[in-house]
């Protein structure tokens, strides 16, 4: 069988996310820190980023998104386990607040 | 008070046309914008086409205890303390962005907004006068409204412990029905 590696998905992603990331702080910088859960020091990276070097950053191996909660309850709740649907996403969304943004080490 | 500055005075026109178009009350024109009443009371006709409603606004903490306004008043101050904290943000900037979120959240699960512009504005202001605290629930560890000075530490929120009949709502109930039918 042929070994798949996802590379070329992997970059389009990539660029689609820093790509939409951007456009997003650029238009309103901090309700797109909370979507994007991400501190004032990435924002400013990402803000930062010029066409190439964006370019440059998409082109990586990894996944530059990630998943963004660690919590076994709130993504029961996300994936709607619970009594019902409305209740369970409102009860997600509530914790989801609550968790602290990604920010970068010094 | 009156505007020194004609930009000032212009984004202060933006804002509570903003607000208006949010659903705010008079009271809380007045409070967050330095125009006149007059300037305001134009504002609101020219953004809703009818006169502001008069009268008082509700004062009292106990509709945000209460199961339903709860758990919207605790999602809306989550996007505060968020605004607040995090993204540094002051005042009246992060009540509208925190209502934004939660309308966006609202309209997402296809809901009706249980908790008014003016209604979050009080909330806020609540919390400021020490009327009101966020309780961790012990159980989710989620963030909730609760009255200042009741005890909290074992404090478990209306999502974890729900009360039998809570969201079992004529509505709801004829909701169901449709969809089963």
């Amino acid at each position: 069988m042929q070994r798949q590696d996802f590379q070329s998905e992997i970059q389009e992603l990539n660029l689609a996310y820093l790509m939409l990331a951007q456009q997003m702080l650029r238009n309103d910088r901090e309700t797109a820190m909370f979507r994007l859960g991400i501190g004032n020091d990435i924002a400013d990276l990402i803000i930062g980023l010029s066409s190439a070097k964006l370019v440059k950053m998409a082109s990586s191996q990894v996944l530059l998104p990630r998943f963004r909660f660690d919590d076994v309850l709130l993504t029961g709740l996300l994936a709607g386990k619970g009594r019902d649907a409305t209740s369970s996403s409102l009860h997600a969304a509530i914790l989801a607040t609550g968790k602290p943004v990604q920010e970068l080490d010094r | 008070m009156k505007n020194k500055s004609v930009i000032e005075e212009a984004e202060d026109i933006q804002r509570a046309a903003e607000m208006v178009r949010l659903g705010a009350r008079m009271q809380m024109l007045e409070a967050e914008t330095k125009l006149s009443r007059e300037r305001l009371l134009k504002i609101y006709k020219e953004v809703r086409g009818v006169s502001p409603p008069k009268g008082m606004l509700p004062f009292s903490t106990d509709w945000f205890i209460t199961w339903q306004p709860n758990v919207h008043s605790s999602l809306f101050m989550g996007f505060f303390e968020f605004f607040r904290s995090s993204a540094g943000l002051k005042g009246l900037d992060a009540i509208l962005k925190a209502y934004h979120l939660y309308l966006d959240q609202i309209e997402a699960e296809a809901m009706e907004p249980v908790l008014s512009l003016t209604r979050a504005w009080t909330l806020v202001r609540f919390f400021d006068a020490d009327l009101l605290q966020l309780a961790p629930c012990k159980s989710c560890g989620g963030h909730f409204v609760a009255h200042a000075y009741d005890p909290t530490h074992d404090f478990v929120c209306g999502l974890c412990n729900m009360p039998s009949r809570a969201g079992k709502t004529r509505r709801a109930t004829k909701a169901a029905l449709a969809d089963a039918g």
